[in-house]
């Protein structure tokens, strides 16, 4: 029982990593990217290619990860939001992100192989650990870890007090001479390399698969949206949620309809608080 | 030759270029990529109100493709129903799932509306792969062929040709009317439809449960097509292309998206290169029309001709009728 618990808790907060790199991206620009899981997918690849495939130490293949993801993260602000959002507010960028996302994980697969490869190990440990294995408790850990971090980056930094002007109020912090493209790129930046490190953390989880990036995109948001967009302790309270339920459930009626309890969850709270566990509720459209 | 003249002599050119397509295409295999054109322009027909007209990015219109499929190869296969009615049971099963699936996701906003929509072509592969018993699990299912004028090349080509042609005329009709106009209003500006009495909900309901009907039928002949359908037939990567036909033919078309799905299905078949990038190759040419022409390739073609063509400036004086004027003071005075 106790590995049931462990073992939903790590993937949950995956989810909730994942959850936080959406909430980055959301305070300064209003968007949800759909290549947010394929930013955790690629620091996982990218991780592992690092060190098994050019035998590197792991904390150069951390490094190159936590790079790889703020490179794609910046890419992904310049070529799929940036021009976006400079013409419309219309819902164009979901498009962009989407096929942004599609060429990623397909350009992956071409390269990296359709098969899931295996994660090394990061710390010398016995595989006999069981539920105390560095595979479970490195992504709970690091989940924890990210949502102190951005609650003190953004309550304690001049930075971070920006980042939260833009989200309350994007032409007003414009207005106060705040730069809010360069703001907004550099959150980008800063979530590609928060989801690269989710994904190099959870890689011993699940290994280093092209195809891992649409699970996490859609199990991230479910995170998300369960804890309440904008809030970093509902990310973790959705997703710790989400992982225990899909746990148990595999537990006790089999793995075969993971997908569908998650969404059934979403479903579950979206009709009965529409804004989430923590978020705020929505202002009229007029 | 006016407008009024020019529709229905190019829909009957395109009437008659279907008809004869078995004659002058040039072996089986042209024949076969005409009927999965077919296939797919049946499903696309009726996303294209949802997606181009009323602006609800659904992206997982895959899951209701399957489910006709199996449901037509379940029912014609494994109990013996006749094709037709199958095919009729698929469609029907299809706008019950549509409806089941709009029902609770079209109140969401945009991106919610989008991952429920992908979560559930993902529910329905799991599902699927679950349901040994019934859909064969990972094995897959063989697809029947459909009785006697239908089971040759030619004959099937005709009947999804037909099928083609009703579900455009279905969605043109929609298109074409008020309710055309009010789909187009939920998607630009939904606050103001609704200020002038355009029923939000129940019009999308509406024609989410049309676009699951048509995926129904799609998904009938297109099991029938392929002859053996498993899950794998049915990626997440089948919607995006989809998906990518409207977008690049242009939203609030429907000559537009069709011609999208021409292209795109028979370009990677004749361009080998291209094949082998598959996805890579949807997701650039989505990205690209996204940022450089929103409005799609279609109206961009529009915008070019509109640029070209001499612009007549006509003069219509406007002579005032005194005597009536005259009488209408008078008669105020």
């Amino acid at each position: 029982m106790f590995t049931v618990i462990v073992s939903g808790l790590a993937i949950g907060m995956l989810y909730a990593a994942v959850a936080l790199v959406y909430n980055v991206m959301f305070s300064t620009s209003k968007v949800l990217s759909v290549t947010t899981g394929h930013i955790a997918m690629l620091g996982g690849v990218f991780g592992a290619w690092f060190m098994t495939g050019l035998h590197l130490h792991w904390i150069v293949g951390l490094a190159g990860a936590l790079a790889v993801g703020a490179l794609f993260g910046g890419l992904t602000e310049l070529l799929a939001i940036r021009r976006v959002l400079n013409r419309s507010d219309e819902h164009l960028w979901l498009l962009s992100t989407l096929a942004l996302a599609t060429m990623v994980q397909q350009a992956v697969g071409l390269w990296w192989g359709t098969e899931p490869k295996p994660f090394p190990r990061l710390i010398d440990q016995s595989f006999g650990a069981g539920a105390l294995d560095q595979k479970f408790w490195l992504p709970i850990a690091l989940a924890v870890l990210m949502a102190v971090g951005l609650e003190l980056f953004y309550h304690r930094t001049m930075f971070g007090k920006l980042f939260l002007a833009m989200s309350e109020d994007a032409f007003a912090a414009r207005a106060r001479g705040v730069s809010t493209d360069r703001i907004r790129f550099l959150s980008y930046v800063l979530s590609g390399a928060l989801g690269g490190l989710a994904g190099f953390a959870a890689g011993q989880l699940t290994f280093a698969y092209f195809a891992l990036g649409l699970t996490l995109t859609l199990n991230g948001f479910i995170a998300l949206a369960v804890g309440g967009l904008g809030s970093n302790v509902g990310a973790l309270i959705g997703g710790a949620a989400l992982g225990l339920l899909n746990a148990f459930a595999s537990h006790w009626f089999g793995g075969s309809y993971q997908q569908t309890i998650a969404v059934g969850l979403l479903m579950v709270v979206l009709l009965l608080k529409p804004e989430g566990l923590l978020g705020s509720k929505n202002v009229r459209p007029v | 030759m006016t407008a009024d003249f020019k529709t229905p002599i190019a829909v009957a050119v395109a009437l008659l270029l279907v008809a004869t397509l078995p004659w002058w295409a040039g072996d089986q295999y042209q024949l076969h990529l005409a009927a999965l054109i077919c296939v797919y322009w049946i499903l696309i027909a009726g996303l294209n109100l949802v997606v181009g007209y009323t602006g609800q990015l659904s992206i997982g219109h895959v899951g209701l493709l399957a489910i006709g499929a199996y449901a037509f190869a379940i029912l014609a296969g494994k109990m013996a129903w006749h094709p037709l009615a199958a095919m009729a049971a698929a469609g029907a099963l299809g706008g019950l799932c549509g409806l089941a699936l709009g029902l609770p996701s079209l109140r969401l906003p945009g991106f919610y509306f989008a991952m429920a929509t992908m979560a559930f072509a993902l529910i329905v592969g799991e599902i699927v792969l679950a349901q040994v018993a019934l859909t064969g699990g990972g094995v897959g299912l063989p697809g029947p062929l459909f009785p006697a004028p239908f089971d040759s090349p030619q004959g099937f080509y005709y009947l999804v040709a037909a099928l083609a042609a009703l579900t455009t005329w279905l969605s043109w009709n929609v298109a074409r009317r008020l309710w055309g106009l009010g789909l187009m209003s939920i998607r630009d500006n939904p606050v103001a439809a609704q200020a002038v009495g355009v029923p939000l909900f129940r019009a999308k309901l509406v024609v989410f449960v049309f676009s699951g009907i048509t995926a129904g039928v799609s998904g009938a002949v297109f099991s029938s097509l392929q002859s053996y359908i498993t899950p794998e037939t049915f990626v997440f990567e089948l919607s995006l292309f989809f998906f990518v036909c409207i977008i690049i033919g242009g939203r609030g078309s429907i000559v537009g998206p069709f011609l999208g799905t021409v292209v795109l299905t028979a370009l990677p078949e004749l361009v080998a290169p291209l094949a082998k990038l598959g996805n890579f190759f949807y997701g650039l040419l989505l990205l690209v029309v996204v940022l450089a022409v929103p409005e799609g390739i279609g109206r961009m073609v529009e915008m070019v001709l509109a640029r070209l063509r001499p612009r007549v400036v006509t003069n219509e004086p406007i002579e005032p009728d005194l005597p009536r004027l005259a009488r209408a003071i008078g008669a105020r005075a």
